[in-house]
């Protein structure tokens, strides 16, 4: 009996002590833990080391497939391209120390036009017709400049050809096949241009005759070996044998003795090689589209690469920032050996398999060292990195999901930056942070804006007096003031706010609900009894939608939505989950309104977005914004080289897309950024002198521009003056 | 007993074919596009998401593609489209990490919910009872972020230390033993915001189990023999007020790839609940299955470990 009482006795001991002992092992840890004091201030090495936090992890470390933010900025610091943007967001050469733009544009000899005033020419004619007028004085001044921009005039013989097409036999209704098209291609003349000229054949035409490249017969120089379903030879003539062609071709000379961070030293190569796994299918690379109008990439000697384009298409340019890959790592060679190494099908394998994504080799300023999924990526400065090594020894990424946390941690002084551009700081801490004493902080201007788009295929936003007025009746001040904390601007057009190509001379639409509503009686929508606004007795009634889980979209819904009923309209609101929100309605043009944001680069392309051609289920204006005007400048915006052209071209556009209001654009975001302040340039002055100056963003908002000569001091230095 | 357990394997292998089959549809059914096809990317063609549905196979049938994938679960050869890396690798991987937290939270809340919940039913009504209610109430209604952010806000600046993470981050360790103990500092938070609410509600439970036995009539007969108290409690009524929670033991079997994402967010600790999250954001379809596979499989075996304790413990129940 005593016995048995003991053990009753432990059993309820050990239910007390068990608990209370595992507490005190959890926490006399804390005994061994390092302070913030020791991690930072006690720890000479911190100050050599940038650690920046990411809320997201990278997916694959490989700049042709990966597309995600994290991937981007970590591929930005590892692999280099040919060349990227300085401050001013002018090209600059990287990768690429100088490069050429010209042109090659093709016609096919018309064997049925008249060339004014010498009847049908053959090729060596046609030739000879250009080359006396470029010697004459020619009458007209555009056909001049075009004629002095031929650097070559070459005839190339008229050639057999034999392809294949998928079509539709006739009789009609019979199932698809190959079909083969063989034909006699006419001669051609080839014109090399010493600057890409897009007006080349409209005022070539002044020479040659108005029809000479329209009245061209594509269909007469092709045939089919069977019978066809009507209509099909002719779209093939016009495709296999189109009666013009620009070839604009970009030559690249490369910067020598580069080295990738195995020591390997790059080449032209390298850039093919880059090139043709970007459009290789098995890669399903994400920026495929961007290379698509790419029709070959040569190489003419080791350090020179030569890329012709099938069309103009100045976007094409921009695209050589990609980052290059080392050819020797990732050829089908290596790949096929890496496969047997890993033990799998070398036929199957492809990049997408290879290790090389988690463990990139570029020739960026930083070589990668470590990858822990979720927790952080390494890099190591490149000390043979071409234009000298960083300042920096490290560069640490961490992935830190939750902001919160991230904010403690830069507090503590294990994080040196906190709210990194695009996003930046949350709004609300944004008046705080800046000027708090401890820190820098700097702002800049986001790529992306958001606006309300109307669904113009339905009524009343088919009349562009009705969208305007819905544009005056909300005051974007006041939600820039009260949603954004004051983070944003506001803007009328669709350009990034600081680049040229947005005109600033195009006032936003002011606040008016005052002259919304004498816009709405113009319209035909009168206020009735109850306040409502009614025309031929119905109700001007309709829904705004958006996406849920975005609080300031949220906000504008419940802000638009006041401002709609103040002036008479019945508004209704939904939030929608994102991919019904998209798939269902957006895709399918199911809705009235919408509120949604783009996110732009600094490209001024906006065929997807505002052309008429891409209004159909599942492409980008679904707003169905047509216009032909706004058609031929979108296309002439894509087809300009010359900057200053460009942006002409581009302030048209803003005029005529602010004055159908096809959107009501509200703002783009202000971000700020803050940065321990020790955090500082240093540059070596002539008398090989360190000298420190404040970090300064670019014009256009760029933080990071410097990085490389950034570093962290023990203390704030007296800055240089400059 | 034998019998008992080929029939009970075989129902589970039913019930399991039937779960893949219903995860599959719901995940495949469901609005979203897997990340790789941003539908809202100007720069993405017809031809590149045509391309993109070909390679992921979600060009074909469904049936179709629930056979691709069970296939490929079933020869370990199912890759995530995020990174292409093998997911029960990437499963694997995380499930060691997450694995730390579950076994210390699981502790905690197993050794502190019983001398709670035993004091509180013997000394029913009392101050202590009273407290303990009022907790465990308290913990239950609390949103488990909230008190999550308190508690780090409260020890990163009283203490000056850090408690993200799984190590401190960015510094050497100079021994192996301030290694670990770092480790297991960093395990502190984090189990115990999990525990708190297993805690809470583990201990009304042991308090209600225990009321109930304590009125039974063994345990008045037991005290009417003039057995102590202590002796009364922890022989009588304890042990049969275990019963219960012996199967309980089975039920946690699937806490083990479950992980927690708002605690494994909130503390950026790489494990598995973040990478389901991110992986259903994502729409990867290859994890979110294989984890929702994994898992149904651990809620059977689960079950099945119960039935067994159950008839090992009781032994009233025979078959």
């Amino acid at each position: 009996m005593p016995i048995r009482l003991t053990i009753k006795m432990t059993t309820r001991r050990v239910l007390i002590l068990a608990p209370l002992l595992l507490t005190l092992i959890l926490l006399q840890s804390y005994f061994w833990v390092p302070t913030y004091e020791q991690q930072t201030r006690g720890n000479p090495d911190r100050l050599e080391k940038y650690i920046t936090a990411s809320i997201g992890d990278a997916s694959l470390l490989n700049p042709i497939l990966s597309a995600d933010s994290a991937s981007s900025e970590i591929e930005n610091m590892v692999f280099e391209g040919l060349i990227d943007r300085d401050k001013d967001l002018r090209f600059r050469g990287r990768l690429a120390t100088s490069w050429k733009i010209y042109e090659e544009a093709f016609f096919y000899v018309n064997g049925v036009a008249h060339v004014p005033g010498q009847g049908v020419l053959d090729p060596a004619g046609v030739a000879q017709v250009i080359r006396d007028a470029q010697k004459a004085a020619p009458p007209a001044s555009a056909l001049k400049s075009t004629l002095e921009n031929i650097v070559g005039i070459q005839v190339i013989p008229s050639r057999q050809f034999r392809t294949t097409r998928e079509g539709t036999p006739a009789p009609a209704n019979r199932p698809k096949k190959a079909i083969t098209l063989r034909g006699q291609a006419p001669a051609r003349i080839k014109l090399v241009l010493h600057q890409i000229d897009p007006d080349l054949f409209a005022n070539l035409t002044l020479l040659l005759g108005r029809d000479y490249f329209t009245s061209f017969p594509a269909q007469n120089y092709l045939q089919a070996d069977g019978p066809l379903g009507s209509g099909q030879l002719d779209g093939w003539a016009r495709e296999i044998l189109p009666a013009v062609e620009h070839n604009p071709v970009i030559e690249f000379n490369l910067r020598p003795n580069v080295r990738f961070h195995d020591g390997h030293i790059l080449d032209a190569g390298d850039v093919k090689f880059t090139y043709e796994a970007i459009i290789a299918p098995q890669n399903l690379s994400p920026r495929i589209a961007d290379y698509e109008p790419v029709k070959a990439v040569q190489v003419l000697d080791p350090l020179t690469v030569r890329v012709v384009y099938k069309r103009l298409y100045s976007p094409g340019f921009g695209t050589w920032a990609m980052g290059i890959l080392p050819e020797h790592l990732l050829n089908s060679e290596a790949l096929r050996r890496e496969a047997i190494r890993a033990g799998k099908e070398p036929a199957n394998f492809t990049m997408r398999q290879s290790a090389f994504n988690r463990h990139p080799i570029g020739c960026g300023p930083f070589v990668f060292r470590e990858w822990k999924s979720d927790e952080y990526i390494a890099l190591d400065r490149f000390e043979d990195y071409w234009e000298g090594p960083p300042n920096y020894k490290a560069f640490i990424y961490r992935i830190i999901p939750d902001l919160l946390t991230q904010e403690m941690e830069f507090y503590a002084g294990t994080l040196d930056a906190y709210g990194q551009p695009p996003g930046g700081v949350p709004p609300y801490q944004t008046r705080r942070l800046e000027n708090d004493p401890r820190f820098q902080s700097f702002s800049g201007t986001s790529f992306g804006y958001s606006y309300i788009g109307y669904n113009m295929r339905r009524e009343p936003f088919d009349d562009p007096r009705v969208r305007r007025a819905l544009g005056m009746a909300i005051d974007v001040d006041k939600i820039i003031k009260y949603v954004l904390y004051g983070q944003g601007k506001r803007i009328s057009g669709p350009f990034p706010l600081q680049t040229d190509y947005y005109d600033r001379r195009i006032a936003p639409l002011p606040c008016d609900p005052e002259g919304a509503l004498r816009l709405l009686a113009e319209a035909g929508w009168k206020r009735d009894a109850q306040g409502w606004l009614t025309k031929d007795g119905r109700r001007l009634q309709f829904t705004l939608i958006t996406n849920s889980g975005n609080d300031i979209r949220k906000a504008i819904l419940a802000v638009a939505q006041d401002a709609w009923k103040q002036i008479g309209i019945d508004v209704r609101t939904d939030l929608l989950e994102w991919s019904v929100f998209i798939q269902e309605r957006v895709d399918k043009h199911d809705f009235d309104a919408v509120i949604l944001g783009w996110s732009m680069g600094i490209d001024p392309d906006l065929y997807q977005i505002w052309h008429s051609s891409q209004t159909g289920p599942n492409q980008l204006n679904f707003v169905a914004f047509q216009d032909q005007e706004a058609d031929r400048l979108i296309v002439a915006i894509r087809q300009e080289y010359n900057h200053q052209r460009q942006v002409d071209l581009c302030h048209e556009l803003q005029k005529i897309i602010a004055a159908a209001q096809p959107y009501t654009f509200l703002f783009v975001r202000e971000w700020t950024a803050v940065l321990d302040r020790r955090i500082v340039l240093r540059e070596v002055d002539a008398a090989g002198k360190g000298v420190y100056k404040k970090i300064t963003p670019t014009p256009t908002g760029n933080i990071m521009y410097d990085f490389n000569k950034w570093i962290k001091l023990s203390e704030v230095p007296n800055f240089a003056v400059d | 007993m034998i019998a008992f357990i080929a029939r009970s394997s075989v129902q589970k292998i039913v019930t399991l074919f039937f779960v893949s089959i219903v995860s599959f549809l719901i995940i495949h059914l469901a609005p979203g596009q897997p990340s790789q096809v941003d539908p809202l990317n100007p720069k993405f063609t017809p031809e590149m998401v045509a391309r993109y549905r070909q390679a992921f196979h979600l060009d074909q049938p469904l049936y179709t593609q629930y056979l691709y994938f069970y296939r490929d679960l079933f020869t370990g050869k199912t890759v995530s489209w995020k990174d292409n890396r093998s997911v029960l690798a990437k499963i694997w991987e995380r499930f060691l990490k997450s694995l730390p937290l579950f076994i210390v939270g699981t502790i905690l809340t197993w050794t502190i919910s019983f001398p709670i919940g035993i004091r509180s039913a013997i000394a029913r009504g009392s101050a202590f009872d009273q407290t303990t209610t009022f907790c465990a109430y308290l913990l239950i209604s609390i949103p488990g972020f909230f008190f999550a952010y308190i508690l780090i806000i409260f020890v990163v600046q009283t203490f000056q230390v850090p408690v993200i993470g799984m190590q401190t981050f960015g510094l050497n360790q100079s021994s192996v033993t301030a290694a670990v103990m770092d480790r297991i500092w960093h395990l502190l938070l984090p189990s115990v915001l999990g525990a708190t609410g297993g805690i809470a509600v583990l201990s009304r439970y042991v308090r209600s189990q225990m009321l109930e036995v304590e009125s039974q009539d063994y345990v008045r007969t037991a005290r009417a023999k003039g057995l102590p108290a202590e002796q009364v409690h922890y022989r009588h009524a304890l042990r049969n007020a275990l019963l219960p929670f012996v199967t309980m033991f089975g039920l946690i079997l699937p806490g083990l790839i479950g992980g927690s994402v708002i605690i494994e967010s909130i503390f950026s600790w790489p494990g598995i609940g973040r990478m389901a999250y991110e992986a259903i954001l994502a729409r990867d379809y290859p994890v979110i299955l294989t984890v929702n596979f994994v898992s149904a499989v651990l809620v059977l075996g689960g079950t099945f470990v119960s039935d067994v304790l159950y008839l090992l413990v009781d032994p009233r129940i025979r078959l």
